[in-house]
């Protein structure tokens, strides 16, 4: 199970995905650039990954095909990777590769040749270099064109006067029945022109995504589908295991707490009935202890339930469940929560409250049992599709997340939700506590 | 009067026993409140029986049991009165396994049950086994079918069963109904189908529930 320093890590993988708003001059010329320099790669891709396959199949009887073959799918990896390099700019993704297994330092020639030859990934790379072609062919082609209609035609009035114009010349405009003026002649070319410079930027865009996309099916979507499955597996671990870990710690806090009180309640009642007899005046004694064991089992067993499930939230929200948690703190709490989280429209996910509820608690807890702090600051922000908690403390720091720890059953249970936690709490503090929770 | 060590984790019960036990007329010699301090204690103190939490720091797990188990190796048939939120039967052959009698294992709930719980005290301090109806029904049902208990009459099933409780003939005889002379014929019947030599009295009672238990 990964570590939250690894989680802390998280942040600046996505800081390699492209920015989301470019301007559309940029973008015009990442997708011509993109189109373009797909041309060449295309043929060449074509012509390396046909020619191999072709004498890879054809000497295969002769085994050196297997080899060759193998070769082949190397190549065809190597032309992968660079579209795999190209596509981030136009789909505007993260960059991604799939997992390739290797050979083992130790392994033989043959288990070396049948290592590629065992893999769909390499497989599906072998595809794309023939099937991308066409793609890439036409996509080059309406793109040049686009792009010499546009600057050519809008530019006609500059070199009209330069073509020589012989007998059986007809122009455009005077088949579609415009007369042979110039003035009709250079007006229809402009026109012309200036449609395609306007939609040159969709048209372009068009093509660099159609071809784009299709690479990305073949090259990476093999691969994000198995990461998605992974990061949903690891999903549903933590989910397990922080059940699990609740569902011992709510164990253990009935067994120390009012399994224990009641048991002495037990006692104190049978001394009770004992000196009933031979010591009525200690027996009032007993019998005032008795009842106030009943009220600390009482308070123990309300304590209990609202760590199961907080009544104050199912009703109230989270605003008005925080407000309750923080007054019980021992360590001043300052709150900040979006009010908006209260109303009956705002009011999130029972999941998402509840995670963040415990969050809060769970940090509180920690502040106030380890952290030595004053003060304590606590800010719940909602923002489009996520909800940011912040639990802030002046205490000594040293927190941390791992196994063993306060914080790590609170781990597992934000990461159950597809959230992180990020704990920053150098010796000497402060300590911060950041959870992030999709909604 | 008997010389008690006292072993529990949480100061709450270890207070009410001290109490109980006092209040009673014993001596308590030690209270403590985890598994290695148990330990010790038994060692320097020896006393007559000792008063056990299964769950104890620092593990936090069965580590009273391991304690108990440990000092009794250390102090051979010191007698331990094991008390548990929950008693299950792969706990009680832990204790049992040394086959030398002077234990006890009871749910905590017992002590409210005063009287009881003190005769169970004293039993176990004067070597005998006290198993809490709890265990002795799981054991029931935990029979083996190549047992050489098979042997014995459902009647004598039930004495025995009663015996591993730690009760005595009469009040066997008391619990079933019968007469002491019917209980004492149960009881020799089935020593003599467990094959046990004629022993002392109390010895053999043990073996008779160890052979029980481990059926």
């Amino acid at each position: 199970m990964p570590s939250v320093e690894n989680m802390t890590t998280a942040p600046t993988l996505a800081g390699t995905a492209q920015p989301q708003h470019v301007g559309f001059r940029r973008q015009l010329a990442i997708d011509t650039g993109f189109t373009v320099l797909g041309f060449p790669l295309a043929i060449v891709s074509f012509v390396v990954v046909v020619t191999g396959l072709s004498i890879g199949l054809g000497t295969l009887v002769i085994v050196v095909g297997l080899p060759i073959l193998a070769g082949t799918l190397f190549l065809a990896r190597l032309f992968a990777d660079i579209e795999r390099l190209r596509i981030p700019a136009v789909l505007r993704l993260p960059r991604t590769r799939p997992m390739y297994r290797t050979s083992e330092p130790g392994d033989g020639v043959w288990k070396r040749i049948f290592t590629p030859l065992a893999q769909t990934q390499f497989w599906l790379d072998l595809v794309h270099g023939i099937v991308h072609f066409p793609i890439a062919v036409a996509a080059f082609c309406v793109v040049v064109s686009w792009w010499a209609a546009a600057i050519g035609g809008t530019l006609t009035i500059a070199w009209d006067w330069s073509i020589p114009r012989g007998p059986d010349n007809q122009s455009l405009a005077q088949l579609i029945g415009l007369g042979d003026s110039t003035f009709a002649r250079v007006g229809l070319q402009t026109a012309i022109g200036l449609v395609c410079l306007v939609t040159l930027p969709a048209v372009v865009r068009a093509c660099a995504v159609v071809s784009a996309g299709f690479s990305r099916a073949l090259l990476t979507g093999v691969a994000e589908m198995r990461q998605k499955i992974i990061v949903l597996t690891e999903q549903k671990e933590a989910a397990v295991s922080a059940e699990v870990t609740a569902l011992r710690r709510l164990e253990r806090d009935i067994h120390d707490g009012p399994q224990q009180r009641l048991v002495r309640l037990a006692m104190d009642l049978g001394r009770a009935r004992q000196q009933l007899d031979s010591d009525p005046d200690a027996l009032r004694d007993t019998l005032d202890e008795a009842i106030s064991q009943t009220r600390d089992t009482l308070d123990e067993l309300r304590g209990l339930a609202r760590g199961i499930a907080p009544p104050v939230l199912t009703d109230r929200g989270l605003p008005s469940a925080l407000a309750a948690l923080a007054s019980r703190c021992t360590v001043p709490v300052e709150l900040a929560v979006d009010p908006e989280l209260g109303t009956p429209t705002g009011r999130l996910n029972p999941t998402v409250e509840n995670t963040a509820y415990f969050a809060v608690a769970e940090a509180l807890t920690n502040v106030a049992k380890h952290s030595g702090a004053a003060n304590c600051r606590v800010t719940v922000a909602n923002g489009p599709g996520r909800l940011a908690l912040q639990i802030v403390d002046d205490g000594v720091g040293g927190a941390h997340a791992a196994k063993g720890h306060g914080l790590s059953g609170l781990t597992d249970r934000v990461r159950a939700t597809g959230g992180t936690l990020t704990v920053v709490s150098p010796a000497g503090g402060p300590t911060e506590i950041g959870v992030d929770l999709p909604c | 009067m008997l010389r008690v060590v006292v072993a529990d984790d949480s100061v709450l019960l270890r207070e009410g026993l001290i109490r109980l036990l006092t209040e009673n007329g014993h001596d308590v010699v030690a209270a403590v409140g985890d598994g290695p301090s148990l330990v010790a204690a038994i060692e320097q103190h020896r006393p007559d029986v000792s008063v056990v939490d299964v769950r104890m720091p620092p593990s936090n797990t069965d580590e009273g049991l391991r304690a108990a188990v440990e000092a009794r190796r250390r102090v051979p048939r010191s007698p331990v009165l094991v008390l548990s939120q929950y008693v299950e039967v792969s706990y009680a052959d832990d204790l049992l396994a040394d086959g030398a009698g002077a234990i006890g294992y009871l749910l905590k709930d017992r002590v409210a049950a005063i009287a009881e719980f003190l005769d169970a005290l004293d039993r176990v301090a004067s070597g005998g086994t006290v198993l809490d109806p709890e265990v002795v029904a799981q054991l029931l049902v935990r029979r083996r079918r190549d047992d050489p208990l098979q042997e014995l009459t459902p009647r004598e099933q039930e004495v025995l069963a009663l015996m591993a409780e730690g009760r005595s003939n009469t009040n066997i005889a008391r619990t079933l109904v019968v007469s002491d002379g019917a209980v004492e014929k149960h009881v020799r019947n089935i020593f003599s189908k467990l094959v046990l030599p004629p022993d002392d009295e109390q010895h053999r009672r043990v073996l008779a529930v160890l052979t029980y238990l481990r059926g």
